[in-house]
């Protein structure tokens, strides 16, 4: 059997870089100028709270002060760096929380949309079904595992105990393993329907040619899988980990709702730490010094995500 | 050079109106900055006669609650009845957001008139210089006519800041009907720390699905207040003032009780105080560490008359430890005044009719709140109802005379989190009582001396 591997798809597809420069020179200004209401709204909305956030992680802002805050330099970040361990502790779970969720999902998705990939007739209901988590607020997925997890009365430990796995029950949020266990657990099955209608989308636009031609060489389903189709999904695999990796990262109500991210900081990730520090302790500016770490981190995804928008725009 | 660059004619085009636009935003900005100033300047003192309609916004708490919401609206609709010219405007929150609620609205030049406080909330709004003065508005005859700690209470470095407005310290629930299915005497509750871990332990043996024990050991102000008795009676004070004081045997024996109860799985562990209360009206709580307002919540899930009630529950004071005493701490509700408020005499008649008046305690304090008045001299009305329920009298004759105020204030805001998490750190693994102690002295040193 000789099945090549299938050529890496081309799906720029669009001019090169310098027809597309030469198009951006023709183009009328009036059109950039129609961006200006926007613009303004985003500098307003987004560009100024970033501005404040940056500008108050140099002070020793306080709600609970009655006076001016105060100047403080670089401390707050020297603080951050050098003598809180629960920043890094936030740092790590932030970390394990986004790419053990994003990882997990994805590989789910793939093999639900694999599953499902050829389902005809009424069975397609199948896959609108598993898509409905997709469609459940966040702050409701939350309460509906904070529920499933309790340790007494609790769906999951009754299941487990029911089944012979386990004999007394887990404290699934009593307990630091075991509570970011439970919250990743509730994202993925939140976020697995993303994944799902992403591959799927990414399956169907796998020419037919290409699968044709495979079957004439008789290809076996190994060799579809890992030679034909996984190759189509790599953009759909890139671009919506990234997208999820992004959403994770500021994935607030979830966390928050179910543990508050403990038991101790067992489950507390950046933005449940920079909240924490801004509306529970009022330390405003340390809060925004973190909000700027923080900000840093995404947008490093961020740009990663337009970067590869850019070259990939199929 | 700028002169010898070309212009596009569609540039030329819309460079006027985009001027224009950037004139017009910039005095709208312009004016609503004046705006704004004029408002923030307006003098804090001033005072709109009382026959003036006014309008006073009132952040609360009782309106976010399922079992209180009906009850406030009442309340706020018969005032008005009673003092058309004033207008009340809830804006109801979660008691978990009200703090940081009351103190962002303040920051930004945006707060509301009258806010119903508790504990270090008020301390907090105090330390921010939010709050007006009282003691122009409450007269020597009100004065005396409130029980005087609970006067003190609001009394912030000489000040009367907040008023109280229900009664309500900690007590030990006890579920009678859970305690008979384990074996236990209904009628006798644990009197000590010892006796409440065996009594725990007959429970989780005989009723799996029943927590034996609600306590809040979640990371914020309300969980070291339900957790300060249980401190106390064992002789801790991890802190005075700024100065830390956790390593000490006191601390030890505390720590080593909260051990026992999170390991052996009494109590779930980060779980809100409140969140005991929906399983307690369903018998899945056996011991639990409570206001009055439990009885509340029961009755408006169950829909069992107070008799009923009494018949499952029983209240006494929290279980003493190794120094014998047994402690309670308040977590009475209170009414603040802004000093950004408007009409403060219009905001001052409402807070007073809402903690004093006959008609709120009859109607709303002591059967909705299920709390006690703070009133030295009750209405005809109000006396009846509270002679009526034996809880009242519980709390009255046992649960308050031991009541001490935790060290509320900046420290307090300061200390709460390593000790919570100290507490989750002792409760969810191994760590031992002496070391953890010894951790949370040096964590209280560096907290305390930024407070």
């Amino acid at each position: 059997m000789a099945v090549a591997s299938a050529p890496a798809p081309t799906v720029s597809g669009g001019p090169s870089l310098p027809a597309r420069r030469a198009r951006s020179r023709r183009r009328t200004p009036v059109f950039d100028w129609m961006a200006l209401p926007a613009v303004i709204v985003l500098a307003g909305v987004i560009g100024y709270p970033i501005v404040r956030a940056v500008q108050l992680s140099f002070t020793n802002s306080n709600l609970l002060s009655a006076g001016a805050a105060k100047s403080v330099g670089l401390q707050n970040y020297k603080t951050l760096f050098t003598n809180d361990p629960v920043f890094w502790q936030a740092l790590e779970h932030t970390a394990v929380y986004t790419f053990v969720s994003v990882a997990a999902a994805a590989l789910i998705g793939l093999a639900l949309a694999l599953a499902t990939e050829n389902l005809g007739g009424a069975w397609r209901i199948l896959r609108t079904l598993m898509l409905t988590p997709w469609g459940v607020p966040v702050i409701v997925v939350a309460f509906l595992f904070y529920y499933m997890f309790q340790d007494r009365g609790g769906v999951v430990n009754q299941a487990l105990t029911s089944l012979g796995i386990i004999h007394t029950p887990i404290l699934w949020l009593g307990t630091g393993k075991w509570a970011m266990i439970a919250v990743i657990i509730a994202n993925v099955w939140s976020t697995t329907p993303f994944f799902l209608l992403m591959f799927t989308a990414a399956l169907a636009s796998v020419p037919n040619e290409v699968i044709e031609a495979a079957r004439v060489d008789r290809a076996g389903p190994m060799a579809m899988l890992t030679r034909i189709k996984l190759p189509y999904l790599r953009n759909a695999a890139v671009l919506g980990s990234l997208l999820m990796v992004i959403q994770n990262f500021n994935n607030f109500p979830l966390i928050y709702s179910m543990t508050k991210g403990g038991p101790v900081y067992s489950t507390t990730t950046l933005v449940i730490y920079v909240y924490q520090l801004a509306f529970d302790q009022f330390h405003l500016g340390f809060a925004s010094a973190v909000g700027v770490i923080w900000l840093i981190i995404l947008l490093v995804f961020a740009g990663l995500f337009i970067r590869l928008m850019r070259t990939n725009p199929a | 050079m700028r002169g010898d660059r070309q212009v596009h004619p569609a540039r030329k085009f819309v460079r006027r109106p985009l001027r224009v636009a950037a004139g017009v935003a910039a005095l709208g900005l312009a004016v609503t900055a004046c705006g704004s100033s004029s408002h923030s300047s307006s003098s804090p003192t001033s005072a709109a006669s009382s026959s003036a309609p006014a309008t006073v916004t009132f952040l609360n708490w009782a309106d976010a609650e399922t079992a209180t919401s009906p009850g406030i609206t009442a309340m706020i609709n018969k005032f008005e009845q009673l003092y058309p010219n004033i207008h009340i405007k809830a804006e109801p929150v979660s008691y978990t957001d009200v703090e940081h609620q009351a103190l962002l609205q303040y920051r930004s030049g945006n707060p509301p008139d009258v806010v119903e406080m508790q504990g270090n909330y008020t301390f907090d709004l105090a330390a921010a210089g939010a709050l007006q003065p009282l003691g122009s508005f409450a007269t020597s005859s009100y004065k005396s006519n409130i029980i005087p700690s609970e006067l003190k209470l609001g009394d912030i470095n000489g000040q009367l800041l907040a008023i109280p407005w229900t009664v309500a310290p900690f007590g030990l629930w006890y579920n009678k009907v859970d305690m008979s299915k384990a074996g236990l005497n209904p009628n006798d509750p644990p009197h000590t720390l010892n006796q409440l871990l065996s009594d725990a332990a007959a429970i989780k043996a005989h009723e799996p699905n029943v927590i034996p024990f609600g306590t809040d050991t979640t990371n914020r102000t309300y969980g070291l207040d339900q957790n300060w008795p249980f401190m106390k009676t064992d002789g801790a004070q991890p802190f005075t003032g700024t100065t830390a004081n956790a390593d000490t045997p006191g601390m030890i024996n505390y720590l080593t009780f909260m051990q026992q109860v999170g390991k052996n799985g009494y109590t779930v562990v980060n779980q809100l105080g409140g969140k005991f209360r929906d399983p307690a009206a369903h018998n899945g709580v056996a011991f639990d560490i409570d206001g009055p307002y439990l009885e509340g919540v029961v009755l408006s899930e169950t829909h069992e008359t107070e008799a009923q009630f009494a018949q499952t529950w029983g209240l006494t004071t929290i279980p003493v430890g190794t120094t014998g005493k047994a402690y309670s701490t308040p977590t009475d509700h209170q009414l603040v005044m802004f000093k950004t408020t408007k009409d403060k005499q219009a905001a001052w008649t409402f807070m007073k009719w809402l903690s004093t008046s006959d008609y709120a305690i009859s109607n709303y304090t002591v059967p909705i709140e299920q709390s006690i008045p703070p009133l030295v001299n009750l209405g005809s009305q109000s006396k009846a109802l509270l002679t009526s329920s034996p809880f009242y009298k519980t709390y009255i004759d046992d649960i308050l005379p031991t009541v001490i105020l935790p060290p509320w204030g900046p420290s307090y805001t300061a200390a709460y989190t390593p000790i919570m998490t100290t507490i989750q750190s002792v409760m969810t693994s191994g760590v031992s009582p002496s070391s953890a102690a010894k951790s949370l002295q040096s964590q209280l040193q560096s907290a305390l001396a930024g407070s």
